[in-house]
């Protein structure tokens, strides 16, 4: 599928914001079954954007900004090819062992209710990739896809609680149950395009990547309750949010802040 | 366009290219057999020459020694190689005429001067001068046919069929003649960072013109995992394979985008260009680097043959 992606984060600050400085893993890589055609970052202030890689293998660039800004923006553009791979991730910048994704953290430390509820699905065989799939559509059935009752600080155990969240919770919750069974998982930030359709939406998507041996890196997308199609787009691979967070930063000064975010993606195949 | 054209004109630029690379392969021969030690008789550079222009075999049915002489003959002028450099003109040529109303007039004119030009240039003389003169004149070939397509060529099928053909071979020389130095071209007797090493090496880079972008990159001295970091993943450097696969992935996509649908070829070449791109020169020497080229020119043939099978048939 051919992939255009329009991703722009504006803010607007009631007080002008002095020194800025930000870090965005907004730029994807290529792996088998993704192939970047081209892609651009742009910053509608002067600055320069300083590549580099952080552990994870993810393209972070970071700029700072002096003097006195109203607004800032970050557009990210561009055109990704994939093909359908059934879920399988292959071929991607592997720089760590895979233990390391076993490793909890405060968003994906599961609780006692979490992995009572992980182990329901252990199998007799021992099928691993039949496990999670079960998991994966228990959970897109019994929680419930709502943008009010969690923030970008709930932990996996209170959404699990709440049985309420977004995409980002659903893949906490998929990765802390993961985790628990021993299995190693990690979290995904990224794009969703629908089947013949053009989507605009207040975020990017995230789902959750967990390894199966003789298989590798699987993605599993729990908020919609499937295996990850053509109509993903991987970005930015993290233990949890905070490790893949398209945008971070911070700054001095710039009060109240005000900040919108508009993510445009669109199959180019459908559109022809 | 029919496959049959596509197949001339994809042809006819590989031809070339691999005319400009066994000459660079014989120019590296040359300066590595002038340089001290060489007389000693421990290094074997003009063996190593057959290999790197994957002609070993095929000399060897000759049953004559690897001498200078017999190996500059054999490369450069032999009619019994179908990779030497009179053959690779003559089937560019050949190719080129096929397709006459598709090139430019300055293309085929590069093309069919080279091949009447060549008996001008035909030498037995192996001093380095004599050989010199010969090779210069045919890398000025290549440059003179690959800048005439780049400068007057429509941007079209017919020039992206062109590209194909230099980079895939090119990408091929590249991994090639570094695994040639890497596995077969140092003796045992000397020592890896010793000054044979030291003068191959250079000769070695200076044969895909990256010397100096070595030290511009680099600013240190020799260093095996530098040079294949260069050579293999370095996009800026233009005989890299990732940037040959940088190339071959933005053609194919011009044709695929062109014809409306894509295939194994596309899809082969973006698995390959994204290997290259998140691999890193540290897990490639752990690995192995010998095993890695091996793997790699098993996928740049697979690549030729997907295009073929593709486009070209």
């Amino acid at each position: 599928m051919r992939i255009h992606v329009r991703h722009e984060t504006a803010y607007h600050y009631a007080s002008p914001a002095k020194y800025i400085i930000q870090k965005l893993r907004l730029s994807p890589r290529s792996h088998d079954g993704q192939h970047i055609r081209r892609w651009r970052i742009e910053v509608d202030q002067d600055c320069r954007l300083m590549e580099t890689s952080d552990a994870f293998g993810n393209i972070v660039h970071s700029f700072t900004l002096m003097g006195a800004f109203d607004s800032l923006s970050i557009l990210v553009e561009g055109e990704v090819e994939t093909e359908e791979t059934s879920g399988v991730v292959r071929g991607t910048a592997e720089r760590l062992p895979l233990e390391l994704y076993l490793r909890e953290t405060d968003l994906t430390e599961p609780n006692a209710d979490i992995e009572a509820y992980a182990r329901k699905f252990v199998r007799d065989d021992g099928n691993r990739l039949s496990m999670l799939h079960d998991m994966l559509v228990d959970l897109h059935e019994h929680i419930t896809f709502d943008t009010n009752r969690t923030d970008s600080g709930t932990t996996a155990a209170d959404a699990f609680a709440l049985k309420h969240g977004v995409c980002q919770d659903f893949s906490h919750i998929f990765i802390a149950a993961a985790r628990s069974l021993g299995l190693p998982a990690r979290y995904i930030g990224g794009y969703l395009v629908q089947q013949n359709g053009v989507a605009t939406s207040e975020a990017g998507h995230a789902w959750a990547e967990a390894h199966i041996p003789d298989l590798g890196w699987v993605g599993f997308d729990p908020s919609n309750g499937v295996c990850i199609t053509d109509g993903y787009v991987r970005v930015a691979v993290g233990l949890d949010y905070l490790g893949a967070a398209p945008v971070r930063g911070s700054q001095v000064g710039g009060q109240s802040e005000d900040l919108k975010v508009a993510v445009h993606t669109e199959n180019m195949a459908a559109q022809q | 366009m029919l496959s049959r054209t596509a197949d001339n004109l994809f042809w006819m630029s590989r031809y070339v290219e691999r005319a400009e690379n066994v000459g660079r392969i014989l120019l590296a021969a040359s300066r590595m057999a002038n340089i001290p030690g060489a007389d000693e008789g421990v290094s074997n550079e003009w063996e190593s020459a057959l290999a790197a222009a994957a002609a070993r075999a095929s000399f060897a049915e000759t049953g004559q020694e690897p001498t200078a002489e017999n190996v500059f003959e054999f490369l450069a002028f032999s009619e019994a190689n179908p990779s030497s450099i009179r053959n690779c003109l003559r089937l560019a040529r050949t190719n080129a005429r096929a397709v006459r109303g598709a090139l430019t007039l300055d293309t085929w004119e590069a093309i069919n001067g080279a091949w009447l030009e060549l008996h001008r240039y035909r030498t037995d003389d192996v001093s380095p001068s004599g050989l010199n003169r010969f090779i210069a004149w045919v890398k000025e070939v290549s440059l003179r046919v690959d800048g005439s397509a780049y400068r007057t060529m429509l941007r079209n099928d017919a020039y992206w069929f062109s590209r194909l053909g230099v980079y895939l071979e090119r990408a091929e020389n590249t991994a090639r003649i570094l695994d040639v130095k890497y596995h077969v071209l140092l003796p045992d007797s000397e020592p890896v960072g010793g000054g044979l090493d030291y003068f191959q090496w250079s000769a070695i880079l200076r044969s895909v013109s990256a010397l100096t972008a070595y030290h511009w990159v680099y600013r240190d001295s020799f260093k095996p995992w530098l040079i294949a970091d260069l050579l293999i993943l370095r996009e800026e450097m233009p005989r890299s394979l990732a940037s040959c696969y940088a190339n071959l992935t933005m053609f194919l996509d011009e044709l695929a985008r062109t014809y409306g649908r894509q295939g194994d070829s596309q899809r082969h070449a973006r698995r390959i260009y994204a290997q290259l791109r998140n691999a890193r020169t540290d897990d490639i020497f752990q690995s192995g680097l010998h095993e890695f080229l091996t793997e790699f020119l098993a996928e740049n043939n697979r690549l030729g043959a997907a295009i073929t099978d593709q486009y070209l048939t």
